[in-house]
C-alpha cells in the first residue's frame, strides 16, 4: 500500500468521527450575533421591534417594553441589545445566568 | 487497535451505513471538500428538500430585511456544523477556529443576498466556510513552501498498513487528532488539505502559487513526521 493510500484510508476512517456534531460555545454565538447586528446596522436600520413581532418571532420582555412606548418606527428599530446586560452576559459567560424568554443571548446558552 | 503504523482501520460495514445515515439525517457535518458538498446538494431532490428549501427561503429574506430575531435563527440554526467543520479542519490552530467561525458569518451576511437557493443554506455557508479555511491553508502554506524546497530529498516512504482490521473509531481519531496538533503547523494543514479535503498536489501547487514538486516534498515530509509519531506511540 501507498502512503498515499494509506492516509486516504485513514482520512476516510476518520472523517465521520472528526465531524461529529460539535456544540458551538454560547460565548461565541453571542459574541458572532452581536457581530451580525452591528453589521446589519451599519448598512442600515434593523427591522423594527413591531415589524419583527408581525413577522411571527416572539419579542423579549424589553424589545417588548419599547415596542408599547409612544415612539417613531425609527427608534424601535435601533439595537437595543447592544446596551443589554444579557449581551455583556453571555459575551462573558460560558454559562451566563440569563433565563428571558425570547433573548437570542439566553437562547444561545448550551445548558 | 492502533498500536503501530500497521493498524489502523477501516470501520466495519454496519457502522460506515451508520455514519452514513447520519450525515443524511444532519447530526454530522458533511465531510470530504467538494464530494460532500455536492453530496449535500443532491438532498434537495430528496423528500422534504422543498419545504426546508422554502424555509431557508424565508429565513433569508427575513434575514435581509435585518430582522434581529431572524438574524439569531439564522446562527442557532447553522452554528453547531459551522463550528464542527472550521473545528476540524484547524486541529493544530484551535486559537483560530472562534475567529475563521466569526468571519464566515460576517462573510454569509454579506453574501446573502446573493444566496439562490441552489443549494441548501447549509450547503452554502459549508462552502464559505470551507474557502475560509482554504485561505489559512492557502496563507500558511504559502509561507512554509519556500523553505520546503531548499531542504533535500524526502525520506524514503516505506509503510505497508493493514487497513482491513476492526477499528476503534474513536480511539483512531484521537491519535489523528492528537498527531495532527503536535505536528508542525504547516503540515498538519498540509495533510488536513490533501487527504481530508481531497485537494491534489497540483490544485495546492496552483492556490499557493509554488510548484507541484514543492507541494510533494512538504506533503512526502508531513507524512514522514505523522508516520513516526504513528509509530512512536
Amino acid at each position: 500500500m501507498t502512503d498515499d493510500s494509506f492516509f486516504e484510508e485513514l482520512s476516510s476512517a476518520t472523517e465521520a468521527e472528526l465531524g461529529k456534531m460539535a456544540r458551538t460555545p454560547s460565548r461565541l454565538k453571542a459574541k458572532v450575533f452581536s457581530a451580525l447586528l452591528a453589521q446589519q446596522a451599519e448598512s442600515g436600520p434593523l427591522l423594527s421591534v413591531s415589524g419583527c413581532e408581525a413577522s411571527g418571532r416572539p419579542l423579549c420582555v424589553f424589545e417588548k417594553a419599547v415596542e408599547i412606548l409612544p415612539v417613531g418606527e425609527r427608534i424601535k428599530s435601533l439595537n437595543f441589545c447592544r446596551v443589554c446586560h444579557a449581551r455583556v452576559a453571555a459575551e462573558k459567560m460560558e454559562r451566563a445566568p440569563i433565563f428571558w424568554p425570547h433573548c437570542p443571548y439566553s437562547e444561545f446558552q448550551n445548558r | 487497535m492502533l498500536t503501530s503504523m500497521g493498524e489502523v482501520l477501516r470501520p466495519a460495514e454496519g457502522e460506515i451505513r451508520c455514519i452514513s445515515d447520519s450525515i443524511n439525517c444532519g447530526r454530522l457535518w458533511p465531510i470530504g471538500g467538494r464530494n460532500v458538498l455536492s453530496r449535500a446538494s443532491h438532498s434537495s431532490n430528496e423528500p422534504g428538500a422543498a419545504a426546508s428549501a422554502s424555509d431557508d427561503a424565508a429565513l433569508v429574506a427575513a434575514v435581509l430585511q435585518r430582522d434581529r430575531k431572524a438574524t439569531a435563527e439564522f446562527l442557532s440554526l447553522h452554528a453547531d456544523s459551522i463550528y464542527s467543520y472550521v473545528r476540524s479542519r484547524l486541529i493544530p490552530r484551535a486559537d483560530l477556529v472562534d475567529d475563521v467561525f466569526q468571519e464566515v458569518f460576517l462573510a454569509a451576511w454579506q453574501g446573502l443576498a446573493g444566496f439562490r437557493g441552489a443549494s441548501s443554506l447549509r450547503s452554502w455557508l459549508l462552502g464559505i466556510a470551507r474557502h475560509k479555511v482554504e485561505d489559512y491553508y492557502r496563507l500558511k502554506l504559502r509561507e512554509a513552501l519556500p523553505i520546503e524546497t531548499e531542504e533535500g530529498d524526502p525520506l524514503p516512504l516505506i509503510l505497508e498498513p493493514e487497513l482491513d482490521q476492526a477499528v476503534d473509531l474513536w480511539r483512531l481519531t484521537q491519535k489523528v487528532q492528537q498527531i495532527l496538533g503536535t505536528l508542525p503547523e504547516a503540515y498538519s494543514l498540509a495533510l488536513l488539505w490533501r487527504y481530508w479535503e481531497n485537494c491534489s498536489a497540483a490544485e495546492m501547487a496552483a492556490k499557493t502559487g509554488r510548484s507541484e514538486k514543492a507541494v510533494e516534498r512538504m506533503l512526502a515530509r508531513a507524512r514522514e513526521q505523522f508516520k513516526s509519531r504513528w509509530k512512536g506511540e
